[in-house]
């Protein structure tokens, strides 16, 4: 099959979420020699911007945008072990560890900027929701996260957000780690206060943070200590 | 009532098991949209008509989510199964709804009915700064900023950021010690409202069961005979033993329980048609496992959590006319702007939402939450004076006239719903001194209540 034709399927499966067929249409593509890094740069991370336009839209919603990420992972997971590392590591985003704090269970939020940093190609480790502060410097620890990202909806459990940043410091790991924070008991003064490397109102923004701070997918602006 | 949570309770432990991602990615949408397509609800939303005026409409929808929460029933995760109810337990639930309450003591004391889209009584006047982080300094003043106005119905508090100076942490004795104070601060502020037995919410600012275990019906707490129950639940279709624990709680001391759940348009329902039929299953399913005096039903819209824009007042008005035509039971709206005090923005938002609500049936409005309540102290009495006002003025009015006005507001602020004004905070905008406005927030008011009386709403 042409190289055009499957990479036309390859789009067309993320926007249907076909995890199956892109899983055997991945594996055509290293069958039939096409360069991944294009297939998923072309394939995959277009579809993935066609489904991000869509949600915008509301022609999609967060169900169908979070099987759309399961797809393009079930690709990735064929696909990105046959590039050069120096490619993968281009393509490397970044991982997020990411969670609703201590005390409060609300996740829709968290869950929307979950999954567009999934489709836009971090790696995300979603925690859920009353995470204990410790969990979360554990698995940032423990996955060589770049970044912590946590949402809060309830002000009386935004403290919690400055006992990460402070755990972080007293094990003398501040600088390891990027600490961003969210949700609609966030606004920027409370940000500074917990001591967060930046806010963002909604999950646009999150996405743009996390681009700004790890330098749009290159070169890491602070690169975590191994 | 203890016997049928007892029942629920048991649901919770056998019930079908299924994992949360499955709940929120598969069934619940899965259902959601084949149930849109065998009621032929797909793709009804109408930008051009904000509230809906067609109530056969209404009906299709109540039959689509009355049949989703048969289906659906709602997911424990703590035990990780399958909460549902069979036809009768539904109809029941339903009939056993009251569908009227009254709350308060003395001359303050107020009944709560229920109401039917263009209903001509006024639904109640249940005004805050809700959600917002507010100083332990300024609780008071706001709270009798807000209760000083008589068209003001109801008080609900708002959250406290600390107590005696330290933060009121949530899930620690700090929480159980601030939902009691939460209680003394608010009855002090409707006494110096010159309202002492004013009906009230409690607890606001208890984001675990510990804060709600700490300031409702226990003595100095908020009174059963006066309060509502605060029973919330962050998702529409998941009960969670976090929140069984306040409704037992409630239950116990014989209190009315404002049961509730936040919808998201974009969400797990999908687009505006899903968020009615998931919002009316939630409505259902909540009175069938809560057993509340009223059902809150929030849709925000995913892309602004706010419900000012035209798809969330569309699905509102929806929602709360199916519900109020063919339950006798009590329907609580809210209004959740994302724009601040001293804006004309957060006085369209207050409008649109408003009106949609009255004019669909609800029987008790909350509200008002500017900014979507991310700033603390970004409140002032007001906005809810003038959302008070509104609500009075929308009982003269039909479906299609609410859709005209609200039609020619919209345009006014929805260029802004994603970067909104943040207006000014409650010092900012208020004398200190009389609790009054200040005189360039009264201007904006004074301006914009001109142009609502030239759209044809009459100011009570």
């Amino acid at each position: 099959m042409e190289k055009n034709k499957l990479i036309e399927e390859i789009r067309e499966m993320v926007i249907r979420f076909d995890e199956e067929g892109i899983k055997r249409v991945a594996h055509q593509v290293l069958e039939s020699g096409i360069d991944p890094l294009e297939v998923i740069r072309e394939g995959l991370q277009k579809g993935m911007d066609i489904m991000g336009e869509k949600y915008e839209n509301l022609e999609v919603y967060l169900p169908e945008l979070m099987m759309a990420a399961d797809t393009v992972y079930a690709a990735l997971n064929i696909l990105l072990p046959k590039i050069s590392v120096e490619a993968a590591k281009k393509l490397r985003r970044g991982k997020v560890v990411i969670g609703t704090i201590f005390g409060d269970i609300h996740d829709i939020g968290k869950n929307i900027v979950a999954t567009l940093l999934r489709i836009n190609g971090y790696e995300v480790l979603d925690l859920g929701s009353d995470v204990d502060p410790k969990l979360f410097v554990e698995t940032a620890i423990k996955e060589n996260a770049e970044i912590i990202a946590m949402s809060c909806l309830l002000s009386p459990s935004m403290y919690y957000m400055r006992d990460v940043v402070q755990r972080l410091k007293d094990m003398g790991i501040r600088d390891n780690h990027y600490v961003i924070v969210g949700g609609a008991a966030i606004y920027p003064a409370a940000a500074e206060q917990i001591g967060a490397d930046g806010w963002a109102k909604n999950a646009e923004g999150a996405v743009e943070l996390c681009e700004r701070l790890l330098g749009k997918g290159g070169e890491a602006e602070k690169t975590p200590k191994k | 009532m203890v016997s049928r949570l007892l029942d629920v309770l048991d649901k919770t432990l056998t019930g079908k098991i299924t994992t949360k991602k499955e709940w929120d990615i598969k069934i619940v949408p899965t259902r959601t949209r084949s149930i849109l397509k065998e009621h032929g609800l797909e793709k009804l939303f109408d930008p051009l008509n904000p509230i809906n005026t067609d109530l056969s409409l209404a009906d299709e929808f109540w039959e689509a989510g009355y049949t989703l929460a048969l289906e659906l029933g709602l997911f424990c995760p703590e035990t990780e199964r399958i909460v549902q109810f069979t036809e009768n337990e539904v109809k029941e639930s339903l009939q056993n709804a009251p569908s009227e309450v009254a709350l308060g003591f003395g001359k303050d004391k107020i009944t709560i009915k229920s109401r039917r889209p263009e209903d001509p009584k006024p639904p109640i006047a249940a005004m805050s700064a809700l959600g917002l982080s507010v100083s332990e300094e300024l609780y008071i003043p706001i709270c009798q900023s807000i209760a000083q106005y008589r068209v003001v119905d109801m008080l609900l508090g708002a959250t406290l950021d600390k107590i005696h100076g330290r933060e009121a942490r949530s899930r620690t004795p700090y929480e159980t010690l601030a939902g009691f104070y939460e209680a003394v601060l608010v009855k002090e502020a409707v006494r110096r409202a010159g309202r002492p037995g004013m009906a009230v919410f409690g607890v606001e600012g208890a984001p675990t069961e510990y804060g709600f275990f700490g300031g409702f019906g226990v003595k100095g707490g908020f009174e059963p005979e006066r309060s509502f129950a605060i029973c919330l639940i962050p998702e529409p279709v998941i009960l969670s033993y976090r929140i069984l624990h306040r409704v037992a709680a409630a239950t116990n001391v014989g209190a009315p329980i404002e049961a509730g759940h936040m919808l998201t348009i974009g969400g797990y329902f999908g687009s505006p048609e899903g968020a009615v039929v998931g919002s009316i299953a939630a409505q259902i399913l909540q009175a069938a496992s809560m057993f509340p005096t009223v059902v809150e039903s929030t849709i925000l819209d995913g892309r602004y959590f706010g419900n000012c824009g035209r798809e969330a007042v569309w699905a509102t008005s929806v929602s709360h006319q199916a519900r109020s035509r063919h339950s006798h039971a009590m329907n609580l709206g809210i209004t959740s702007q994302v724009s601040g005090p001293c804006t004309d923005m957060i006085l369209y938002e207050t409008t649109s939402i408003s009106i949609a609500d009255a004019v669909s049936g609800v029987a008790i409005e909350i509200g008002t939450r500017p900014n979507a309540c991310r700033y603390p102290n970004f409140c002032s009495g007001l906005e809810n004076k003038f959302c008070a006002e509104v609500l009075r003025a929308s009982t003269k009015l039909k479906l299609s006239d609410a859709n005209e006005i609200v039609k020619t507001l919209i345009p006014k602020y929805e260029g802004r719903l994603k970067d909104p004004p943040k207006g000014k905070s409650f010092t900012e905008c208020t004398d200190l001194k009389t609790l009054q406005p200040t005189q360039e927030w009264l201007k904006i008011y004074e301006q914009v209540w001109k142009e609502l009386e030239e759209l044809g709403l009459q100011r009570p």
